[in-house]
């Protein structure tokens, strides 16, 4: 693999995130997981805070989670991995140990490939661990609070090989990494509230040279701040090299103030974690058929949905462009807690709460003798427009807008009237998801007139002509714009079921003769 | 044992007695208070005890739960002065079931600190003494020879031998329910691993630690155990339904083979008799009031086959890695933060890591048998160390298993596609302790090396998980302090060692 040269310098760039998993329960105990409103000391048990006499018990519903993530980033589950016991004496850590999986993690040897440059980076393990508490130093009292409510939490450490070559590849790796998260439900992917921290290798080298040493900057909680330590980083470790000087292996913070890198400790000081298997937890087996349960359950990544899309409608001249918007209608729409689906991919089944604007699009499309490229515009102009909230299926059902689209699309009612009933179906509170739009349409006397009597179309021509004097002086000069609004008249009368088209045909022959 | 301890008890067995159908003299009560302070073993008892009725499982049971066995009514200090005065939010699974059995619980027992050492002298509570006297004796009983208990569940154990209790729950690591009630001349069953929930339990090894009934009779340790013996989704480690029916069918069928043993008749039993469980330090008592009562078995019919388990000799070792390394986790969590004794650190310490702040609290909270395995816990876990010494003790300790699943006639239902050995043992018998209890104040000091000589005996059932129940035999040699039969068998067969410890219980009231 060649590598990109950066000002003659080699970068090779590792990244471990830890992302909170998306359950409603803790890891190993049945308190549940918090949120950043939650008051301090809210949600913990005995077990978070380390009794004597607690022990752990895996929520399988982490492990659920964690096996989505390991298929999503294409690895191989292990069917065999454990858990070890990291010890450290924190305030933070109230058992003096964090259950993590050191030996034998979970998932092994997958990748995530960039979506723009379509590089594969590749993911060396992902390995189930606990959150720790968080302690608060007051500089005042010179104290430490701790607050409970993390403590104990699922984390998935997510670990990559050195295979990113800059900092914005990194931001990719990093965003393409929450997509996916999100996308399975693992994780919410969220960095400004702590649900994804990366820690970030660092080292650069000339070309043909081997790796040089790294550094390991912690604690990064937004892609802009792991940019900028990288790059500072970059910058640190060119400076002593062309110096002469050697990078000395060191883990670092990054100070968002200074905007500088500083140093935590030096290889030497790394601490000594007594890793230890955990004698309660045991083997965790995962059989195929679990496996391929999981793998059944899967909401379809973004990256294939796109494709998919791309595939069946591109053809029928709905653009990139348009998917990816109509797809952008559903990113606010996360999976729930413990993966549980919000979303429904199933045709027959609209009255679900709610559907994805994709399934709704698609669910209009099922009839085929309707145009995708219509489909999509409506819903993305006129229903999305004048919804003046997210997306949702709660107003019009697809079975309803798919009635309005036949609608207009056989002449039957004139796009304005459509917009008109559209609004009208919006706003009305006694519009139900069963009414019929074509009889809506009847009583709401919006039905076109060319497609009912063409001579009163005609009437109402005459009398525009006779109205507006002038204008159809000015047309006979030669203002053909003027035409328009002997056309605009004629619509405003008719309240838009006269087809413009045809108006401006009768008008024409109208003022010539 | 202090005055505020005495009156509680008092209130307990009046509360106790009140209700109750069994009537007891003031006179009594003040026996069993005398009894009490000269054994040392409640070190807090229930003043709100309720009588429950018969017709509960347990009903009327009188029992003592060992102090490292939460309980939310009364402290769990584990012997510790780290935990003094400790009242857990919750009831182990153990006691819970006991209550709801209707079984009375009276108090705590004394132990060693966290379940370490083996003649419960290593306790803030102070030391357990044996509540044996020889009948000749002439002494008055509170004057009588001042010997250990044993440990570390020494209070469960001289709790029922003293008569207070019909049973009690403690734990067994390494052998803390065997020995103690060797020494005390009571019952003492370890159940397989993982059949009696843990969750509660104050965790001293996880992969060793098993709670274990002490009771005056089998037939009592098995009215305890029925009860217990259900699986805790609460315990990771709790064996699940499918394998405990899988083994207690299997012992079943096996048992219903031997329909002779109610007549004592002992035909087709096979008992192994393990060489390397006759060490040269085993007292000259001990020996021949053992193979008195292998030679009676055999008289009733049972085959007595000698049998070799090789990794005997290293099991000690692999044991006290194992169990050390385990501890010096689990006791991690003692730092003063959350409950427990806090010391502050004095002025000018240096506060520069946290670990400095803990230090004080942990060096004071815990007793020096404690540190001492903290430390090579400690040792044997870090990196260095890691290959050597952890890693190895896992090697060794699956070689022990193996060594156990080749003698026994029964397989192991926890390992799959095991071979079964038709010629193999039912179960296997050999002396619980090397020597009758030991002198509390004499030179024998407990952290010589026979505390470690006398483990020999009783942890390679719990590196194998297997259950093992200590009976007391008729000692007629020298002392006449009691002794005690280990009998060892299969993974799930802990009804098969009960039954045949009733043999022996019956042997000793024929004698």
């Amino acid at each position: 693999m060649s590598r990109l040269l950066l000002d003659g310098w080699h970068v090779v760039l590792g990244i471990e995130t830890h992302a909170q998993i998306k359950s409603r329960q803790k890891l190993f105990s049945s308190a549940s997981t918090s949120l950043l409103t939650h008051p301090p000391n809210t949600t913990f048990n005995v077990v978070d805070a380390a009794f004597p006499g607690t022990l752990p018990k895996l929520n399988p519903k982490c492990l659920f989670l964690a096996l989505r993530a390991s298929l999503a980033l294409n690895c191989d589950i292990q069917q065999r991995s454990s858990f070890d016991r990291k010890h450290y004496f924190y305030s933070d850590l109230p058992s003096g140990y964090q259950i993590t999986q050191h030996y034998a993690p979970i998932a092994t040897d997958g990748y995530l490939t960039l979506p723009t440059l379509g590089r594969k980076i590749r993911i060396k393990q992902i390995q189930l661990e606990q959150d720790t508490a968080k302690s608060i130093f007051d500089p005042q009292t010179r104290t430490s609070l701790i607050d409970l409510n993390r403590a104990g939490a699922g984390l998935l450490e997510i670990v990559t090989e050195p295979d990113l070559q800059s900092p914005d590849e990194a931001a990719e790796y990093v965003r393409a990494l929450q997509t996916t998260l999100r996308a399975v439900g693992a994780c919410d992917g969220n960095m400004d509230t702590g649900s994804m921290r990366c820690d970030v290798n660092v080292s650069i080298h000339r070309p043909g040279e081997p790796f040089g040493t790294r550094c390991e900057i912690k604690n990064l909680n937004s892609v802009k701040f792991m940019v900028a330590a990288i790059n500072c980083e970059i910058a640190r470790q060119k400076a002593l090299l062309m110096s002469s000087r050697i990078v000395p292996q060191e883990t670092r913070g990054f100070d968002h103030h200074r905007w500088d890198t500083y140093k935590l400790r030096s290889k030497e000081d790394a601490p000594e974690y007594r890793y230890m298997p955990d004698p309660n937890l045991g083997i965790l087996h995962v059989s195929v058929a679990q496996i391929q349960q999981v793998m059944d359950s899967l909401p379809p990544f973004p990256d294939a949905l796109r494709k998919r899309l791309i595939d069946t409608y591109e053809a029928f001249g709905v653009t990139q462009t348009a998917i990816d918007v109509l797809m952008g209608l559903d990113t606010g729409r996360d999976i729930g807690y413990d993966g549980e689906d919000n979303i429904n991919l199933d045709e027959t089944s609209y009255q679900d709460p709610d559907m994805s604007a994709v399934a709704y699009f698609e669910n209009v499309c099922a009839n085929k003798d309707r145009d995708p490229k219509d489909v999509i515009n409506w819903i993305l102009h006129s229903l999305h427009g004048q919804l003046s909230t997210n997306f949702t299926s709660k107003r019009i059902t697809p079975y309803q807008l798919g009635e309005l689209i036949d609608l207009v699309a056989s002449n039957r009612v004139t796009r304005p009237s459509g917009k008109l009933l559209l609004r009208h179906m919006l706003t009305d509170p006694s519009i139900t998801l069963e009414t019929s739009v074509q009889q809506l349409a009847v009583n709401l006397n919006l039905i076109a007139m060319s497609s009912s009597s063409k001579d009163d179309l005609q009437s109402v021509c005459v009398r525009a002509v006779n109205a507006l004097p002038d204008e159809v002086a000015a047309l006979r000069a030669g203002h053909y714009n003027v035409v328009n609004k002997i056309v605009g008249w004629v619509m405003k009368e008719t309240k838009g079921r006269a087809d413009a088209k045809t108006v401006r045909e009768i008008v024409l022959v109208l003022v010539k003769t | 044992m202090n005055r505020g301890v005495t009156k509680q008890l008092w209130t307990g067995l009046r509360c106790l007695y009140t209700s109750s159908t069994r009537t007891i003299s003031s006179s009594s009560n003040q026996a069993f208070l005398d009894k009490n302070s000269s054994i040392n073993a409640f070190v807090c008892t229930n003043d709100a005890v309720e009588y429950s009725g018969d017709h509960f499982p347990l009903g009327n049971v009188i029992i003592g739960v060992k102090d490292n066995i939460c309980t939310s009514k009364l402290p769990t200090t584990c012997s510790s002065a780290i935990l003094q005065g400790f009242l857990p939010p919750f009831n182990a699974t153990v006691v819970k079931l006991l209550e709801d059995a209707g079984a009375v619980m009276l108090g705590k027992t004394n132990c060693d600190e966290f379940g370490m050492g083996s003649l419960n002298v290593h306790s803030v509570h102070g030391s357990v003494v044996n509540p044996f006297q020889h009948p000749s004796s002439t002494l008055a009983w509170e004057n009588r020879e001042r010997r250990s208990a044993g440990g570390s569940s020494g209070g469960s154990a001289a709790v029922v031998a003293a008569k207070i209790c019909d049973a009690a729950i403690g734990t067994d690591t390494g052998g803390s329910i065997r020995l103690p009630a060797a020494y005390c001349g009571v019952v003492g069953l370890k159940p397989s691993y993982g059949l009696l929930s843990r969750w509660g339990v104050v965790s001293y090894a996880d992969s060793l630690d098993c709670v274990g009934i002490i009771a005056k009779d089998i037939s009592t340790t098995k009215r305890v155990f029925d009860v217990l013996n259900v699986h805790d989704e609460r315990d990771p480690t709790c064996t699940n339904r499918s394998i405990r029916r899988e083994a207690s069918h299997a012992v079943e069928i096996q048992l219903k083979s031997w329909s002779n043993l109610k007549e004592r008749n002992l035909h087709g039993i096979k008992i192994g008799i393990p060489e390397e469980y006759f060490p040269f330090e085993l007292s000259g008592s001990v020996v021949k009031n053992t193979r008195s009562t292998i030679v009676s078995l055999k008289s009733l019919g049972a085959t007595i086959v000698p049998v070799s388990l090789k990794s005997t000799s290293f099991a000690l070792s692999a044991y006290y890695v194992i169990a050390s390394a385990e501890a010096s986790s689990n006791l991690a969590r003692y730092d003063g933060i959350q409950y427990g004794l806090h010391i502050k650190p004095p002025l000018g310490a240096d506060l520069t890591k946290t670990s400095k702040i803990y230090a004080h609290t942990r060096s004071k909270g815990f007793g020096s048998e404690v540190q001492k395995r903290i430390l090579l816990g400690t040792y044997s876990l870090t990196a260095d160390s890691f290959d050597n010494y952890f890693l190895q003790a896992l090697r060794v300790r699956r070689l022990v298993r193996d060594d156990f699943d080749r003698v026994f006639r029964m397989s192991n239902v926890r390992v799959s596609n095991q071979i079964a050995n038709a010629d193999g043992v039912d179960v296997l018998m050999h002396p619980s302790a090397i020597r009758t209890a030991p002198l509390l104040d004499g030179e024998e000091d407990s952290s010589g090396l026979e505390a470690y000589v006398q483990d020999v005996l009783t942890v390679p059932a719990s590196l194998a998980g297997l259950p093992a129940i200590s009976v007391p035999i008729t000692n007629k040699e020298d002392d006449g302090w009691p002794v005690g039969i280990s009998i060892v068998g299969q993974w799930g067969c802990d009804d098969m060692v009960m039954k045949i410890g009733e043999v022996i219980e019956s042997l000793n009231s024929n004698l």
